[in-house]
């Protein structure tokens, strides 16, 4: 069972998946950064009328499965969709930007992507926001007292240092997103998981092709986790609270 | 919007094939949540307690070990269990059996640092104090301890116990017929409301997930301590 290899060519199928693994988790981690920042200032809004629909949100999205979510994109959401929205969304599309070309992505890709970056982003917001707690109110009392109006308190005072501050937890969120994303595989997307599950059916050699999907999980999750060790030598005021 | 494949198919949703088949759907994810809280917990008070209890090598080793179970998707995981616990025991454990092993793996390791550092935020009088009064280091745990750290801790049990219903749904990639799994299958065979069913769905693990969110929140105010969002 142990003694022998996997032939190159499901070698070559893992690496495929590992790939499709690595590009979703990152662009999903980015979108979802973004996004988070958002819908924390959001929660945090002075008015109730933003701040609860946020709060909503973010509730819903955290306190459900993200395999359920992952459905809902790629099953229930496209049934939502005007008939012709869909013929486009799964045909082929070609761009030509610069020097790159384009390939317009396969359904389950896209559903994949919203879902995974909706789902992490609503974990992202809540680690922002513990980021903006551990900001003394001094700062903003501070700020203002030297003439920054509101918005310039939030941009140039508060946001760097909540970010200083949660650069170890949202390490962590992308280390869940990396996991997360195995989940794809259960609206088909060629991951990783999906990829050694295949292998496995194949061969019948589960032993290592699921070893060897775990070996790279484990190794990217390591990477991150050094990453983080490292941005904190480097600047011992990383993940901090201010003084 | 046409919820009407929701109340032809309530019975099945909540409760699967049951009672004319086996139980399934929410009472499954019930079953399988509450079952690997249970074993998650008592893991991570064993391997927490462990984790302070051990220096040098031997801690080195326990968190290179949890720490294993905590970078692998919960997916590989079942995976694994899946297809080890048959050579492990020799002879065909069910699904619902895999399922709890991976859960519970997983619960546990994430618990085991959520207890160690519990027993960490004590001062170290604490125990100085048992070991001047006559307590051994189990006794001085037992009776001083744990009775002081348990309810620091309470809050990253909750939450630890939220994570894994929302992870029971992965029971459906090995065929468990728990509530994600029903809902593909109602899916796959009404064919025409996707969207009304995982919204259904959703809903369901929404109210499972938000009131123990709730119990979280109100335990956390009662000591005193912030729960953080795992």
């Amino acid at each position: 069972m142990l003694d022998e290899l996997l032939a190159p060519k499901y070698v070559g199928w893992l690496i495929d998946g590992f790939y499709v693994t690595l590009l979703l988790s990152a662009l999903a981690s980015a979108a979802a950064t973004a996004l988070g920042l958002l819908l924390c200032l959001a929660r945090l809004a002075p008015t109730r009328w933003i701040a609860w629909p946020a709060l909503a949100w973010l509730s819903l999205f955290r306190n459900t499965p993200l395999l359920v979510q992952l459905f809902f994109w790629y099953f229930g959401f496209s049934a939502l969709l005007p008939q012709e929205v869909v013929v486009w969304l799964n045909a082929p599309h070609h761009w030509h930007l610069a020097f790159f070309g384009v390939r317009w992505p396969p359904f389950e890709y896209l559903a994949g992507f919203v879902g995974l970056t909706l789902f992490t982003a609503a974990f992202i917001a809540e680690e922002f926001r513990a980021g903006v707690r551990g900001v003394p109110a001094g700062q903003t009392v501070a700020a203002r007292a030297l003439g920054l109006r509101p918005w310039q308190v939030w941009r140039h005072v508060v946001i760097p240092q909540a970010l200083r501050i949660s650069l170890p937890p949202l390490l962590g969120q992308y280390m869940n997103a990396v996991k997360n994303s195995s989940l794809t595989m259960a609206i088909g997307l060629a991951e990783l998981s999906y990829a050694s599950r295949q292998v496995e059916t194949e061969t019948f050699k589960t032993f290592q092709a699921f070893g060897i999907a775990t070996l790279l999980y484990i190794g990217t999750v390591a990477v991150i986790e050094l990453a983080g060790q490292w941005l904190q030598r480097r600047n011992p005021t990383v993940g901090a609270a201010a003084r | 919007m046409d919820f009407s494949v929701i109340t032809n198919n309530l019975s099945y949703f909540l409760l699967g094939a049951w009672p004319h088949g086996p139980l399934g759907g929410a009472a499954l994810t019930l079953v399988l949540s509450v079952c690997s809280a249970l074993a998650s917990g008592v893991l991570g008070l064993v391997f927490g307690v462990a984790l302070a209890m051990t220096h040098g090598a031997a801690h080195q080793a326990l968190v290179l070990f949890l720490g294993f179970f905590r970078a692998i998707p919960v997916l590989m995981l079942i995976f694994w269990t899946y297809f080890l616990l048959p050579i492990v025991f020799g002879f065909n454990v069910p699904g619902v059996g895999t399922v709890i092993v991976a859960l519970s793996l997983i619960g546990g390791s994430y618990l085991a640092h959520s207890v160690y550092a519990g027993i960490r935020s004590l001062p170290p009088g604490q125990w100085q104090a048992a070991a001047a009064l006559g307590l051994g280091r189990v006794q001085a745990l037992r009776y001083v301890i744990l009775p002081q750290a348990l309810p620091i801790m309470l809050p990253s049990f909750l939450n630890q116990w939220i994570a894994l219903i929302k992870d029971s749904s992965l029971a459906y990639v090995i065929g468990v017929g728990e509530l994600s799994f029903v809902a593909t299958q109602v899916s796959n065979r009404e064919m025409v409301y996707p969207t009304e069913i995982f919204l259904f769905v959703a809903l369901l693990y929404f109210l499972i997930c938000s009131s123990l969110e709730l119990g979280a929140g109100a335990i956390a105010r009662r000591y005193g301590t912030a729960a953080k969002p795992t």
